[in-house]
């Protein structure tokens, strides 16, 4: 009997934790779906009668005022898309691979490492006046190379740490035996170990892919306008939207901010595996 | 050259190209900057202002209760729910461990928007509820005294899961013959957290504390979505005010000094972290010299 209340506890405050995580998210979702009506009113309603798509398409006329839409930020994804997708694929491919490797197989520097450790631990504010210097002097403000080549700074580090605990855990032995083969050691780098570690290489891709998703800082500094014109991404976007419209259009803003983490929690729950290990910089395998 | 040094160095050749552009050559532009003025001659100036700067200070004492609170939340609600989870037998538990850490998945930006909904102070369920339970309602991001405590809520909510995350994966990998041998030994629940699970999960809870700051400490986009720093100079953390320098005022020397104090104390905290904690260890940073 005692076991059984036991159980009855745990799980009445599980039940508990799980309303207050997933409350705001519920809240934010309902609020895309109700009329402005139903926004502005008081008690509030928690569960809405009716769904109402028209936040997510139709520009709002809430107190006289017309706001921006939530499809209008598709400008804005673009840019988000694709400097994510370079910045991690460069960043994974081009540096965070070969260099762990190498500091797990060849350059066994302790120091190497604790710099690593420590770039991703430096806050992006902290660098964001030489970055905007950088980026004046190659004249490549508003574009998407601003963006990829300061969203490297943060995701090549991280990548870096996270692989060289996958290289690590290669047995030394599979190594040794393509090298009896007669591969070179290029050859067994991206023909025998790279193949081996793909799990932690599509994680390091999907986490980095959320934080540049997420960005703020830099492309608040480096960019100035939507696709095409120029490289401005999706939190911009909705950033300048909750500061003009946060009064009024929050239909609107609700269904911007739904579209906006939509992307992230999709690849969060497909990534949920390694969430623990690349979170903690693979210091908790979970 | 001895050829194992030589694939190694090609290998690490692009990272420390990183490091020159991403590491070396902004701390000499923050310095070159610091230490000039407009003029490019060299002054002291932005340091000596630094130690009048009244806008500076009370950035300063805001980033430390930023800090205590953030912290003390996340770290006390992550640890609970993990513990709960942990005890929780039943089937749902991926449900659960999926619906706690979603908070990690949402961007900070949405976050901030999903706050300023539930805060306000009319419309907002919030108020609503404390009205409910017989409280007065609170002008949550109106009033210089609930705005910061409103942050660290919000942060909380968006950081907890992170505790939860590690503490929960630690508690896993605990090794049941552990709790077997406890049982055996006559220990009650209370003395088995206490000398069996506490010691066994000492290394997730040091990563997760080190790991935890240094995400609080990095904090921008919540306080640029959610009060932009208000009202006054109420929720100003470092972060935020190096911002507003360098990209509302154009006072990029002064911003760059401010960078430097900012990278000193980040620095500093976590040399001290890992010295103190020894959490390299558990980060694996030895592991490279097997």
């Amino acid at each position: 009997m005692k076991i059984k209340l036991t159980t009855v506890v745990v799980l009445i405050l599980l039940v508990l934790a799980s309303l207050v995580y997933i409350f705001p998210i519920y809240w934010t979702l309902v609020t895309a779906l109700k009329t402005s009506l139903e926004i502005f009113t008081y008690p509030p309603i928690f569960f809405p009668t009716k769904i109402d798509l028209g936040n997510f398409y139709q520009p709002g006329n809430v107190f006289g005022a017309v706001s921006q839409t939530a499809i209008g930020s598709v400008p804005w994804m673009i840019n988000s898309t694709i400097v994510a997708i370079f910045a991690t694929l460069i960043s994974t491919f081009l540096i965070a691979a070969p260099a762990s490797y190498a500091l797990v197989r060849y350059i066994k520097s302790v120091w190497l490492a604790r710099l690593i450790l420590f770039m991703t631990m430096i806050p992006e504010a902290v660098f964001m006046v030489p970055f905007f210097l950088i980026v004046i002097k190659l004249n490549i403000l508003n574009t998407w190379w601003a963006l990829i080549i300061t969203y490297i700074s943060f995701t090549a580090p991280f990548a870096t740490w996270l692989l060289m605990g996958f290289f690590n855990d290669i047995p030394k032995s599979v190594e040794e035996a393509a090298q009896i083969d007669g591969l070179s050691p290029y050859q067994i780098f991206y023909r025998i170990s790279l193949p081996l570690i793909m799990p932690g290489v599509v994680a390091a891709i999907i986490l980095n892919f959320i934080s540049c998703w997420n960005e703020l800082l830099y492309a608040l500094i480096l960019t100035y306008s939507p696709f095409p014109s120029g490289a401005q991404t999706v939190p911009v976007f909705l950033t300048s939207f909750i500061i003009v419209e946060k009064s009024f259009a929050w239909g609107g803003l609700a269904a911007a901010g739904v579209f906006t983490m939509l992307p992230t929690i999709i690849l969060g729950i497909i990534a949920q595996k390694y969430l623990a290990r690349g979170l903690t910089l693979g210091a908790v395998k979970g | 050259m001895n050829r194992t040094l030589k694939v190694g160095l090609v290998f690490v050749l692009p990272i420390l190209v990183y490091f020159l552009i991403f590491f070396i050559y902004p701390i000499i532009s923050l310095f070159q900057n610091a230490f000039t003025n407009n003029a490019g001659t060299f002054t002291l100036a932005n340091f000596q202002f630094m130690l009048r700067d009244r806008v500076l200070q009370i950035s300063l004492t805001n980033t430390a209760y930023y800090y205590i609170g953030s912290l003390l939340i996340e770290y006390s609600l992550g640890f609970i729910v993990a513990v709960i989870l942990y005890n929780y037998t039943g089937k749902l538990t991926t449900v659960f461990r999926t619906i706690i850490i979603l908070p990690l998945m949402v961007s900070p930006v949405v976050i901030g928007l999903m706050w300023l909904l539930l805060f306000n102070q009319t419309y907002g369920p919030i108020d609503y509820f404390l009205k409910l339970l017989g409280l007065p309602a609170i002008n949550w991001l109106g009033n210089p005294g609930w705005a910061m405590p409103a942050l660290i809520i919000a942060n909380g909510w968006e950081y907890s899961p992170f505790v939860f995350l590690i503490i929960y994966a630690g508690l896993q990998m605990v090794p049941p013959q552990l709790y077997e041998a406890a049982s055996i030994d006559g220990l009650n629940r209370f003395q088995t957290f206490r000398y069996i699970t506490l010691p066994s999960i000492r290394g997730p809870m040091i990563i997760a504390f080190l790991l935890n700051s240094i995400g609080i400490l990095k904090g921008f986009d919540l306080v640029y979505v959610l009060t932009n720093g208000g009202p006054g100079y109420a929720t100003y953390i470092l972060s935020f005010y190096e911002y507003v320098v360098g990209f509302t005022y154009f006072q990029t020397h002064y911003a760059a000094a401010l960078a430097i104090l900012y990278l000193v104390i980040v620095g500093v905290f976590v040399f001290a972290m890992l010295k103190l904690t020894g959490a390299e260890k558990y980060l694996g940073v030895e592991r490279i010299k097997e």
